[in-house]
């Protein structure tokens, strides 16, 4: 998997943040839909913030492979260095 | 630069009807200019694949078919993706003579492993001898297909590689049977309609001539999923059958991106689409800041609404956010239909929007089984529903009692139909088939509903299905995932809709809890069911964790999802983590409770 620098998983968050219940931690380990409770709409709709925020284009075939943030991290870092 | 398939055919002439298979239908079309067009996320055009071309590619595929091993009557199981691959694949099943079974696709996080096992059962139950799927999904096909008939996997191109065999084509025959859809039924227990060329021929020409009146300058606009009769039947095959030209977004773009929905029908001045309730509450949600400029949408004269139970505040609020972009409320056509019958079995008239039955709420409705019509909305005191129109001629639909009997008027009981494009069956599954039939051969649906001049007035549904945002759920997959969760046991879970405000789902799932957990214990099993829920269904539920003695079970020792829901409903559930008893929400916008009669 593609390294993340603190700077892109920092603007994740940010972006996960609104879909994201108050209060809760967000590592790398978080688990999008444990902990963070999206939904198959929310994800749709994180998942356009995340592909307008930084350009590109999210393989949603891909998604059902992500559990965590850090997977999610991951799919985006490799999708900017693949540019 | 890609160009998108025109509106109309030069010179073919317009055709609704006379095609005795889809393959005929998919002949005459390729003699037209018409097609259809694929669209990215964002609405780009990025491959026109006319009639013609389709036909072409169908036909090349059907001739390679064989050297993977496959025989006529071959079930052929296809992810259906909105994609021109989709298409080529299925077609070329109708040319070859084989089966086709659309799969569905998962965007829930985390989701990979459930959908495997969901489609392993898909493959189990139709006896697929071979399954295609895109690039990224093929490791999760091959994985469902372990273990089963399935002798060949593949991506599209390793099937477009094939060598091509000599022996002469045998497209399906009038009498045979069309293709296998899997959207009912669990993952254990998938329930496939079998769908014949009969019923597909007579339902697409059904819709095409009484349902929607279709003519020539009509253009369908649809981001439907094609593993769902509402996307296959009504916006990709009766389209073939009638040569009208398609424009596709897939339903993950629509999701992202709802208003790219309207720029295509705006740019590409078409005139039908099709959506669930919850389709144009996405879109009324999203665009809510959205500018409107360049939006036109005065073209759009058939807006079809099914699927789901019908929610009039949604499409009302859909009506005045675009009413600016030329929207027409009187485009609404609310309709009734289900996979059992090939897609459609009623529409409202044209033209004259969403029209209301309003009536009391309370005893009569809710006991009597009887909807009484008031004179005007009164907020508590009534309810509304939509008037989904008559059948259409050659169906009939009759309201039905416990025993069978059919019930006058403005009497609630099951709605059973009868028509020329109902399933013959569930493929392989003699018992479910039976379970749906009554003694006469009508279809059982499973709803709810009452007639009013002949009008279908649907009110609810009576089996335990969940359609949750457009989505089945079958609650036994949520239950039996739930059931694996250390410190629950078998046959301690249940789980159910309720209608919450403004008549949306909410998913319950109600869990007895034995021995003594401390409020720590409770949380974090109450998370990780949550997190199941999450990873089997994709949805956010409400967890109750019950006391012992909670749920109820039938004499013959099946759980009762319906006394459960209705036992929640009147407060008679308590949750552990609450200090007292938890009541029911005052003043919600509950459901009649008829499903516990069910």
């Amino acid at each position: 998997m593609t390294r993340v620098d603190d700077t892109l998983f920092e603007d994740i968050c940010t972006l996960v943040r609104k879909f994201a219940p108050g209060g809760v931690e967000l590592t790398p380990a978080t688990e999008l839909s444990a902990d963070l409770n999206i939904d198959s709409v929310a994800a749709m709709d994180l998942i356009m913030e995340i592909e307008d925020r930084f350009g590109l284009d999210v393989p949603v075939n891909q998604l059902s492979e992500l559990r965590t943030l850090g997977d999610l991290a991951g799919l985006v870092a490799g999708r900017l260095k693949g540019r | 630069m890609v160009v998108a398939t025109p509106t109309t055919n030069r010179v073919l002439p317009f055709r609704t009807g006379g095609f005795a298979t889809l393959a005929q239908g998919l002949d005459y079309a390729a003699r037209g200019e018409t097609g259809c067009n694929f669209y990215s996320p964002r609405g780009e055009l990025e491959v026109a694949l006319s009639y013609r071309e389709l036909r072409e590619r169908a036909l090349d595929l059907a001739a390679r078919l064989p050297s993977a091993r496959l025989r006529r009557g071959d079930r052929v199981a296809i992810v259906a993706e909105t994609t021109p691959d989709f298409l080529i694949f299925f077609f070329a099943c109708q040319y070859a003579g084989m089966i086709p079974v659309p799969l569905p696709l998962c965007v829930n996080f985390g989701g990979r492993e459930a959908y495997a096992g969901r489609l392993h059962g898909m493959l189990m139950a139709a006896g697929a001898r071979a399954a295609v799927g895109p690039d990224d999904l093929v490791d999760a096909l091959r994985i469902a297909a372990a273990r089963t008939a399935v002798a060949q996997v593949g991506t599209p191109a390793e099937f477009y590689a094939l060598p091509t065999s000599l022996a002469a084509l045998q497209p399906l025959h009038a009498h045979e049977p069309c293709y296998i859809q899997y959207s009912s039924g669990s993952t254990s227990f998938p329930r496939g309609v079998l769908v014949t060329q009969q019923a597909i021929a007579a339902n697409a020409r059904a819709i095409a001539e009484e349902g929607i009146a279709l003519r020539p300058g009509d253009r369908c606009v649809s981001w439907l999923p094609l593993y769902h009769d509402m996307g296959l039947v009504g916006c990709c095959l009766t389209p073939v059958m009638t040569q009208i030209t398609v424009d596709y977004l897939a339903s993950t773009s629509f999701a992202r991106r709802p208003l790219v929905w309207l720029k295509l029908m705006s740019g590409n001045r078409g005139t039908i689409s099709f959506a669930p309730t919850f389709g144009f509450e996405l879109c009324a949600r999203r665009a809510a800041n959205a500018s409107l400029d360049g939006l036109d949408l005065r073209h759009w004269r058939v807006a079809g609404i099914g699927g789901e139970m019908i929610r009039p505040a949604a499409l009302d609020e859909f009506a005045q956010r675009f009413a600016g972009a030329g929207f027409d409320p009187a485009a609404f056509v609310p309709s009734y239909g289900l996979a059992e019958a090939t897609l459609a079995v009623t529409f409202a008239p044209l033209g004259k929007g969403v029209r209301l039955d309003v009536v009391e709420r309370g005893d009569a409705l809710e006991r009597g089984r009887r909807a009484v019509p008031v004179a005007a909305e009164t907020g508590r005191r009534t309810r509304a529903f939509v008037r989904c129109g008559q059948a259409m001629p050659g169906y009939a639909v009759e309201i039905r009692d416990e025993r069978n009997r059919p019930l006058p008027d403005r009497r609630i009981g099951r709605v059973c139909i009868q028509g020329p494009s109902l399933m013959t069956g569930y493929y392989r599954n003699p018992e479910a088939t039976a379970a749906v039939t009554t003694v006469d051969g009508w279809l059982d649906t499973g709803d709810l509903g009452y007639l009013v001049d002949g009008e279908l007035i649907v009110t609810g549904r009576n089996k335990d299905l969940i359609i949750f945002s457009g989505r089945n759920i079958w609650p036994q997959d949520i239950e039996w995932a739930v059931e694996q969760v250390p410190g629950v046991r078998r046959n301690d879970v249940a789980a159910f809709a309720v209608t919450g405000d403004d008549d949306r789902e909410k998913v319950v799932v109600v869990v007895e809890v034995r021995g003594g957990l401390d409020a720590d214990g409770l949380s974090a099993l109450r998370r990780e069911i949550a997190a199941t829920v999450h990873r089997v269904a994709g949805i956010d539920a409400e967890i109750v964790l019950a006391p012992p003695r909670s749920l109820h079970f039938t004499t013959s020792g099946k759980l009762s999802r319906a006394a459960a829901r209705q036992s929640y409903l009147e407060g008679g559930i308590r949750d552990l983590g609450d200090t007292a008893a938890v009541e029911p929400t005052a003043g919600t916008d509950e459901p009649p409770r008829l499903a516990a009669a069910g």
